[in-house]
């Protein structure tokens, strides 16, 4: 397994859009603290360092990307073959693209993690501490931390799906634009989706919902509407994950290449 | 294995190779089964299945790298790349190989881990006379160290220059299976002769014991076995005043051999 791990790092890394996508956020992140540095009366320079200058965003974009084309690139370029028909067990092969997916993303939480936090001690320095208090009883620092483990999880259920479409599909097309609208849809359809949970109340253990964890862990207040305890949806989106996944795993086993 | 487009010889392949879910029977490579989930098999098998598999974004000799085994030092990687000749272009990206290019990656990947068993899938597809020779000489090499060697081909004269042994498939089922010079000799020998007066000469060949081929083309053609000297014939015939203008000995090849065999197959369905 540790050679099959090995081996994808070493597609990954010899990828160019690896290290561009890393570039970007870098970008991206930096002309976003000087927005929000020159802008300090518009935008909340705290509200917009605890979403990592975006970082978090672009990190769910590339990830999406990313995870879609390590399944599908091998159906595109024909290496599928060249990949199953070693010793290797089926299974091992899929959960070694994941273990690359998992190690990937914690690379891109981390990089941004480390990134927004330069830009705070330098672009935005005097703006704020990050010892304050920021919403709910935690500091501004505990609370970034909080919410980005949280849309951690929530990445990583969307990612289960996107592993599933893209291998289900053979097509990183289809599975990219699930995995973006999937990401775009909460906000999208949250009051919506509020008045049918209102309306059946079972509704409330949809996916959709459970992609509600970062915001309520952020809100807690927002119970209410998801009608789900934090820890619920927490739970609720591992449960999904480990259903997405599983799915997977069975069909990748049983396809004939 | 030889057999027309859609006979089955890339199925057979996967099938060998875990890639394929076959829903009866059962495969094993030196006594162990191979099937979609038991691979352990496969540890010492190489293949070329269809086309060669290419990641664009990595070199040739990434490629090499990415798959070969950890016991496989750099050194015996590049001794493979100058078998192949492949050193020119070993270092560029994969993505601006030409066809045989690719093809010849392809192979080298089959050959990188020094497997026992070699599947390969029309290995002569897109290479270039000069580096079809190369293939051969280094598919010998390899098979007089051990190596065995499953390959399908539509080029005959190719497989000619190389096959111990022939399965020759159709529709999914064998019709031919054993060595070549049986499936060359159960074909029939020849003789073709061109005469001034083919009618008369056909009648008093026949008196005299010959077995003729039917043939309305302006020409006899006399079955061929140990017996039949061209002396005698050339004596017959100039006795009976008739004037030989042309012979030829015909001996059909591997080619013919094999329409035939895959017609009478068609024939026997009929």
């Amino acid at each position: 397994m540790v050679t099959l791990v090995k081996q994808e790092l070493f597609k990954l890394v010899h990828k160019k859009s690896t290290w561009i996508t890393s570039v970007l956020m870098l970008v991206i992140m930096t002309i976003y603290a000087f927005i929000a540095r020159n802008n300090a009366n518009t935008f909340d320079p705290k509200a917009i360092y605890i979403g990592l200058f975006t970082g978090m965003t672009w990190v769910v974009f590339f990830m999406i990307a990313a995870s879609s084309s390590i399944i599908s690139m091998e159906f595109q370029y024909g290496t599928i073959k060249e990949l199953l028909y070693r010793k290797y067990y089926r299974g091992e092969i899929l959960v070694s693209k994941w273990i690359t997916m998992f190690l990937y993303s914690v690379y891109f939480m981390l990089l941004a993690f480390v990134y927004a936090l330069i830009l705070k001690v330098t672009v935005l320095n005097s703006n704020f501490q990050l010892s304050e208090n920021y919403g709910y009883k935690h500091s501004i620092l505990t609370t970034t931390i909080y919410t980005s483990l949280a849309q951690f999880v929530s990445l990583w259920l969307i990612l289960s799906l996107v592993l599933l479409l893209a291998n289900l599909f053979k097509s990183s097309a289809a599975a990219i634009s699930v995995g973006i609208i999937g990401y775009f849809a909460i906000s999208i359809i949250s009051s919506l989706l509020a008045i049918v949970i209102k309306k059946w109340t079972w509704l409330k253990w949809n996916p959709l919902n459970m992609m509600n964890y970062p915001n309520q862990v952020a809100s807690p207040s927002l119970k209410h509407i998801t009608l789900l305890s934090t820890n619920e949806l927490l739970i609720g989106s591992l449960v999904y994950m480990a259903i997405f996944l599983g799915i997977s795993y069975v069909v990748f086993k049983r396809r004939s290449v | 294995m030889v057999g027309p487009n859609g006979a089955g010889k890339s199925t057979i392949m996967k099938a060998i190779l875990g890639l394929f879910n076959y829903p009866s029977g059962k495969i094993t490579i030196d006594g162990q089964p191979v099937s979609q989930t038991s691979h352990q098999a496969l540890e010492k098998v190489g293949a070329l299945i269809e086309y060669p598999g290419i990641y664009p974004f990595l070199s040739g000799l990434q490629h090499l790298e990415l798959f070969s085994n950890d016991g496989v030092s750099k050194q015996q990687v590049m001794e493979i790349v100058d078998k192949m000749k492949m050193g020119s272009y070993i270092k560029r990206k994969a993505k601006t190989y030409s066809l045989g290019m690719k093809q010849k990656l392809g192979i080298a990947l089959a050959l990188v881990n020094h497997p026992e068993f070699v599947i390969l899938d029309e290995p002569m597809n897109g290479l270039d006379p000069q580096a079809n020779k190369d293939l051969r000489t280094i598919i010998m090499d390899l098979a007089k160290q051990g190596t065995t060697f499953l390959i399908s081909s539509h080029i005959l004269s190719e497989l000619e220059k190389l096959i111990d042994d022939l399965v020759v498939i159709d529709k999914g089922q064998i019709v031919y299976r054993g060595d070549m010079a049986t499936l060359e000799s159960d074909s029939t020998r020849s003789m073709v002769l061109q005469t001034s007066d083919n009618d008369k000469a056909k009648d008093i060949l026949t008196q005299n014991g010959y077995q003729l081929i039917d043939s309305d083309e302006g020409h006899i053609s006399i079955v061929e076995d140990e017996k039949t000297k061209m002396a005698d014939i050339i004596k017959l015939l100039s006795t009976n005043d008739i004037e030989i203008e042309d012979v030829k000995h015909v001996h059909s090849d591997l080619e013919t051999s094999l329409l035939n065999l895959l017609q009478n197959d068609k024939v026997k369905e009929g």
